[in-house]
């Protein structure tokens, strides 16, 4: 029996297999480097219903259990339909601020990790300042972002350092942050709102349908890296 | 003159065998590179599975890619044939459960198979394409068996095998 020999022969085999993926990640660039421990919390939970059509089919607003959907409540502005030839673009107008108390009444701190919003809501927020994140890989940033927004990719490997980086900054963690990927089943966003909500973020909006229908809407978009 | 070969030697044949060792190493390769190229965009869809826990997802995203290269270039270049078949094997029926759990319980995934971008289809498209996978996977499972049918009646007929 050559039982022993290939035990052997697999261990040298995958000890080989380990080595170079350490070699290869530890001289990898930032975007293609992973961190070798990965924090997913939600790693093992299937999600509960599958949300993954092609077509983008309005997806109802899936958590916030305790309040009521943010659409509902608000007065608010009318947001800018789906736009038509010659309709002013979603955030051309100027920026209009808002006093964090008008912001907060609107959209008020939740306790959650997230709340997801719709596209007419993250144009209210967009057109007043707030902070808007993307949570998608460097290069799909780079090809095409909503205007203003800042590079925060949770599959790369230094997504920790980004969100100590803005914790750091002393923002007040009651006023609005919009979160945004690619919209369909894409829950980048939500990872992002996870990790951010643990550094004292209290009122993270996920916008459900994210760059896909920001750009159906004409909203004002950049590309390049991170301005 | 043509031998005439019973279906058995036919099957094991050193012949059939290279090409089949070849043709399953190619697949590993080609298997391989778009993950090494890409690892986050791997780690995303071995999160999509919801089978590894987050500790250890990229880690296996790392790790996975340099064990399928490994694999498919020992299989075409004949070394270590007999373990490198076995370790495909059992990698092949990881794969097939990983993706079998993930029917049953609904959850529509992209396999990452050959391709670590998400595709834009539609849940009844991902699904179909997993029960594909599952059969190409099995099929793929059929050459592991004739390589090592074939290597062991080699390895009983002479005793000293590569």
């Amino acid at each position: 029996m050559n039982v022993r020999r290939h035990l052997l022969e697999a261990a040298t085999l995958v000890s080989a297999a380990v080595l170079c993926a350490l070699v290869a990640n530890a001289l990898a660039s930032r975007e293609r480097k992973l961190a070798l421990v990965g924090s997913y919390p939600n790693a093992v939970t299937v999600p509960a219903s599958p949300t993954t059509d092609a077509d983008p089919k309005p997806i109802p607003v899936a958590t916030a259990p305790t309040q009521l959907p943010i659409e509902e409540k608000r007065p608010g502005p009318t947001p800018p339909a789906a736009p038509k030839a010659g309709a002013s673009p979603v955030g051309s107008e100027a920026k209009s601020p808002s006093s964090p108390a008008d912001l907060t009444r609107r959209f008020p701190p939740h306790n959650k990790p997230y709340v997801e919003i719709s596209g007419d809501d993250a144009a209210w927020l967009f057109a007043r300042g707030m902070l808007v994140l993307d949570a998608r890989r460097t290069k799909d940033f780079e090809a095409g972002h909503i205007a203003g927004s800042r590079s925060f990719p949770v599959w790369e490997s230094d997504i920790d350092a980004r969100v100590t980086a803005l914790v750091g900054e002393g923002r007040d963690g009651a006023i609005p942050v919009v979160l945004y990927c690619s919209g369909g089943d894409c829950e980048d966003s939500h990872m992002l709102a996870q990790k951010l909500y643990g550094g004292g973020f209290n009122n993270l909006l996920v916008y459900r349908d994210g760059w896909p229908d920001w750009q159906k809407r004409g909203g004002r978009s950049a590309t390049g890296p991170e301005s | 003159m043509i031998a005439r070969l019973t279906p058995r030697e036919a099957l094991t044949s050193p012949w059939l065998t290279v090409r089949v060792q070849i043709a399953l190493g190619i697949f590993f390769v080609v298997a391989a590179l778009p993950k090494l190229v890409d690892p986050p965009s791997f780690a995303h869809m071995i999160y999509n599975y919801r089978l590894v826990p987050g500790a250890f997802v990229n880690f296996f995203a790392l790790v996975m890619p340099w064990f399928e290269l490994l694999l498919g270039l020992a299989l075409i270049l004949g070394i270590w044939t007999r373990t490198s078949a076995a370790l495909v094997g059992a990698l092949l029926l990881f794969f097939i459960a990983a993706i079998s759990l993930n029917l049953a319980r609904g959850n529509a995934i992209d396999c990452g198979c050959f391709d670590v971008s998400a595709a834009n289809r539609t849940v009844e498209e991902r699904l179909t394409d997993m029960r594909l996978v599952v059969l190409r996977d099995v099929g793929m499972l059929a050459m592991v068996a004739q390589i090592l049918w074939a290597k062991g009646r080699a390895g009983a007929a002479a005793p000293v095998t590569s």
